[in-house]
C-alpha cells in the first residue's frame, strides 16, 4: 500500500518528477516545441504508471493543449517553466508563462467557470460554434474529458502560473 | 538524428471500397492550413459518397483542438447540407480520449454516431476472460513453461534483450521469462481488462519489476516501432479471426535483426490412450467449433507460412507435447476439465448445438481425463513453436 504523505496544512504533499524551463522567446520560437515538451515529459513520467504507454497518450495529449494555450501568449519577455508533481493517482501540472494583465483576468474567468454546471454543456456544444476552438474550451476540455481540477496561483512578475491536477490513473477506459 | 524525428507523424487516406476516410499518427499543426490536402481529401470523400462514411480515428494516437476543430467543421457542416449522409466514427477504446473527443459529434448532429471498434472485439476472449478461466490459464502457462524455458533460447532469447509479450493475457508468462531470463524489459500487453488488472495484482503481491503491462489493441498497437530484440504472441494468433494483422504489428514493433516468437494449436491432434478414437473425435470437433467463431485452433502447423508471408526470415520451428506426464496428472485432467466446461458449454450453446451432440462432445473429454489419470494412460496436448527474424 502506498503511503500519504500530508504537510502541515493538511494537503497532500505532490512530490517533484521533472522540471522543464526555456525562455518564452525560445518556446514560442517553434510551433514544434509543444509537441516535444510534452511527449517527452509525458514519456518521463508515465514510466512507473501501472499502464505507461496509455499513461504517456493520455497525459500528452492533456499537457500539450496547456503548452498551445501558452504558446499563444501575447506577452514577449519571461520564462516558461513546466514541473510536474505527484500525488498517488494524480498528476500535477504547473505551468507558469509571462502574459499581460487582460489575459490574466480572462484565465481566472476561465478557470472559475471551468467547475460550474453550465461547463460540461458549454464544452459538449463548443464545436457547433467556433471556428477555432478557443482557450476557455482547451480548459474545459480538461475538466470533462480528464476529470481535471484547475486553479491560478500567483507568479512573480508579469507571469501566470496555471495548476492543473490529472488522476489519469483513475479514469475509466 | 533527435530522437523527435522518430516521432510518427499522420497519415490521411480514403478508401473509395469500403467508403471510410481515415486518419493516423501524431495530428498537432499550428494552423489549419497546414492540413490542407488532409481536409481537401475529407470534402472530396464526402462528395463521393453514399450512404455511409466511415472516418476511422483507431490509429490516432494524437489530435489537437485545432485539427479536431477542421475536421469536424467538414463534418458537421456535411450533416447539416446532405442530411441523406450518415458518419459513423470509428475510434478505439484503447486511445483514451479519442471516444470522449469525437463523442462530442453525435450531441450536435443525429447523423453522427461514434463506434469503439474493438469494443466487442477479439471472438474468443469472452469465453476466456472471465475470472473462472484464470486458475486454468495459469496451469496451462505452468505446464508449457517446463517446455519452452528449453526452448526459448533457441529463439532469441537471452539475458538483458527488451521484449515484447503480446496477448499477455494474465501476465504469468512474462513473470516466468522475468524470473528465468532477466530481460531488462518487459512490456506486456493485453486487451482484457480483467486480465491485466490480474496481472497488475501478481505483480504488486510478488514484488515484481521490470514488466509493464499495457492495456492494448494487438492488431493496431500504440507502440513505437522497431524497438523489440524479441516479440512474443503465444496462442493468439489462433483465436484471432485476422492474425496476418496481429503479425504485420509484431513485425512493426521487431528491431530489425530481433525474433518474433509465436506459439499455437492444432487441437484435432491432441490424443490420449486409451479411448483414443472418443478423443480423437471430441477434439476434430473442437477445431470445428472454434472455425465457427471465426478462430483456427488448426493454426500451429501453418506458423511457418504466416511467418514467411509476414516477411521474416530465418524460420525456426518445432513442437513439444504437453502431456499427463509433466509433473502431476491431475494438472493435465483440470485444464481439459476447463475446456470442457467451456468448448461444451457456453461455446456450444452459442452455436446452437443439440443435447445428443453436447453429451458426445463431453464424452471425448472425459475419454481425455480418464486417459490422463488412468496409471497406464497417456495424454497428450500438442504445441507448436515457430519463430523468424525481422531483416536488417
Amino acid at each position: 500500500m502506498r503511503s500519504v504523505h500530508h504537510d502541515t496544512a493538511g494537503q497532500p504533499t505532490f512530490e517533484p518528477m521533472i522540471q522543464i524551463d526555456m525562455e518564452i522567446k525560445t518556446f514560442v520560437s517553434a510551433w514544434k516545441h509543444c509537441d516535444y515538451v510534452s511527449t517527452y515529459m509525458a514519456r518521463m513520467i508515465s514510466q512507473n504508471r501501472s499502464d505507461s504507454v496509455r499513461h504517456l497518450n493520455l497525459f500528452s495529449s492533456a499537457f500539450n493543449e496547456l503548452l498551445e494555450v501558452a504558446f499563444r501568449t501575447r506577452h514577449a519577455d519571461g520564462e516558461l517553466a513546466c514541473r510536474v508533481s505527484r500525488h498517488g493517482a494524480t498528476d500535477r501540472i504547473e505551468l507558469t508563462f509571462p502574459c499581460v494583465p487582460e489575459e490574466r483576468q480572462f484565465y481566472e474567468k476561465a478557470v472559475s467557470q471551468v467547475a460550474g454546471s453550465e461547463a460540461r454543456e458549454r464544452y459538449l456544444n463548443s464545436v457547433s460554434g467556433d471556428l477555432a476552438p478557443s482557450r476557455e474550451v482547451v480548459l474545459l476540455e480538461l475538466a470533462v474529458d480528464y476529470n481535471a481540477t484547475l486553479r491560478v496561483e500567483e507568479a512573480e512578475g508579469d507571469a501566470i502560473k496555471l495548476v492543473v491536477d490529472l488522476p489519469l490513473e483513475g479514469l475509466q477506459h | 538524428m533527435s530522437p523527435y524525428n522518430l516521432l510518427p507523424r499522420f497519415k490521411a487516406q480514403y478508401d473509395a471500397n469500403s467508403q471510410e476516410f481515415s486518419i493516423s499518427g501524431v495530428v498537432r499543426p499550428q494552423a489549419i492550413d497546414e492540413l490542407g490536402p488532409s481536409l481537401a481529401l475529407l470534402r472530396e470523400a464526402i462528395g463521393r459518397v453514399r450512404g455511409v462514411l466511415y472516418v476511422n480515428v483507431r490509429r490516432l494516437a494524437q489530435m489537437n483542438n485545432a485539427a479536431f476543430y477542421a475536421f469536424s467543421r467538414i463534418i458537421i457542416d456535411a450533416c447539416r447540407a446532405r442530411p441523406d449522409l450518415k458518419f459513423v466514427v470509428v475510434t478505439s477504446s484503447v486511445v483514451g480520449w479519442t471516444s470522449r473527443k469525437f463523442g462530442r459529434l453525435t450531441r450536435l448532429e443525429p447523423n453522427i454516431t461514434v463506434e469503439e471498434y474493438d469494443s466487442e472485439f477479439y471472438p474468443g476472449q469472452g469465453f476466456l476472460e472471465e475470472g473462472g478461466f484464470v486458475p486454468i490459464l495459469r496451469t496451462q502457462t505452468k505446464m508449457t513453461w517446463r517446455h519452452e524455458r528449453e526452448i526459448l533460447p533457441r529463439h532469441g532469447m537471452r539475458p538483458g534483450i527488451v521484449m515484447a509479450d503480446i496477448c499477455c493475457g494474465i501476465g504469468d508468462f512474462a513473470v516466468l521469462v522475468q524470473k528465468e531470463f532477466q530481460p531488462s524489459r518487459i512490456v506486456a500487453l493485453d486487451h482484457s481488462i480483467s486480465s491485466l488488472n490480474y496481472a497488475r495484482q501478481v505483480m504488486r503481491e510478488f514484488d515484481i519489476r521490470g514488466i509493464e503491462y499495457t492495456y492494448g489493441d494487438a492488431s493496431e498497437m500504440l507502440l513505437d516501432e522497431a524497438q523489440f530484440d524479441l516479440v512474443t504472441c503465444r496462442h493468439s494468433l489462433q483465436i484471432f479471426n485476422r492474425p496476418e494483422l496481429i503479425l504485420k504489428e509484431l513485425y512493426r514493433i521487431c528491431k530489425p535483426g530481433g525474433r518474433i516468437y509465436i506459439t499455437n494449436e492444432k487441437n484435432s491432434h491432441c490424443l490420449g490412450e486409451p479411448r483414443a478414437e472418443s478423443i480423437r473425435w471430441t477434439y476434430n470437433e473442437v477445431a470445428k467449433l472454434f472455425a465457427h467463431f471465426e478462430m483456427d485452433v488448426e493454426l500451429g502447423p501453418k506458423s511457418r507460412r504466416y511467418l514467411i508471408e509476414a516477411g521474416l526470415e530465418d524460420i525456426r520451428i518445432e513442437t513439444f507435447m504437453v502431456t499427463n506426464l509433466d509433473g502431476d496428472p491431475q494438472d493435465f485432467a483440470d485444464v481439459i476439465v476447463a475446456w470442457s466446461d467451456v468448448y461444451a458449454g457456453e461455446m456450444a450453446a452459442k452455436r446452437g448445438d443439440g443435447p445428443e451432440f453436447v453429451a458426445r462432445f463431453r464424452q471425448g473429454f472425459q475419454d481425455h481425463i480418464f486417459a490422463a489419470l488412468h496409471p497406464k494412460g497417456y495424454a497428450g496436448w500438442p504445441i507448436w513453436v515457430a519463430s523468424g527474424r525481422r531483416p536488417q
